[in-house]
């Protein structure tokens, strides 16, 4: 007898699958439910955000001049800024897109466009 | 008479440049934080028309023996890190 209470009551509380889910089947309505709060979709940066914090952290960097800086600006040829400035620059923006670049990988970027490439390639940046 | 130490390579340079920058990050105190990055930054733009290998190689121990300073005082310092944040670090 309580058990049948019990199932009653749970059917009232238990909230109903949504029909409007386009999922085909009823056995998938479960993983429906636990998929549609995930937001793995938007995870990754895009493009144009990328190349927004990029440049912004140039322009902030003293020794640059804000008005040369353009996604495709070479850090020595365009902007005469040394190696020891390129080194401060990549760990500006390690600091902003919150990552860990190793020392082969750093060296290698010495542009704005190399700067973009490697972070929106990069799974982690955030 | 000590050997003549081979002054170090551009890559080891800036290799250590990049070390002690990084060493600087893991300072919970945002002064000494910022002073590493300052002094560490500036010493070596100070350095860095030096032509002298002595001089050079001189300069390059002296910024590792610096650098090993910093990474134990990271370690001590971050046993007693400040419960409060600097104003600084208050983003707006």
């Amino acid at each position: 007898m309580a058990s049948a209470l019990k199932a009653a009551a749970l059917r009232h509380i238990r909230v109903p699958v949504s029909p409007t889910l386009p999922l085909n089947g009823s056995r998938l309505n479960l993983c429906g439910t636990v998929r549609s709060m995930s937001s793995h979709g938007d995870d990754h940066l895009t493009k144009e955000e990328v190349i927004d914090r990029v440049i912004d952290v140039l322009k902030s960097f003293p020794k640059v001049d804000s008005t040369k800086v353009t996604p495709e600006v070479h850090f020595h040829k365009d902007l005469g800024l040394d190696s020891l400035d390129t080194v401060e620059i990549v760990m500006a923006l390690e600091e902003e897109f919150k990552l860990e670049i190793p020392d082969k990988e750093a060296d290698k970027i010495d542009s704005c466009s190399l700067a973009i490439e490697y972070i929106y390639n990069h799974p982690m940046a955030g | 008479m000590a050997s003549a130490v081979p002054p170090p390579r551009r890559s080891e340079v800036l290799s250590l440049f990049r070390s002690l920058l990084r060493t600087a990050r893991e300072f919970a105190d945002y002064n000494i934080r910022e002073y590493t990055k300052r002094r560490t930054i500036d010493a070596f733009r100070q350095n860095r028309d030096l032509s002298d290998p002595s001089a050079v190689s001189a300069a390059f121990s002296d910024g590792k023996s610096q650098l090993e300073v910093a990474r134990r005082q990271a370690i001590v310092y971050s046993l007693y890190a400040p419960k409060v944040k600097s104003v600084m670090e208050i983003k707006h």
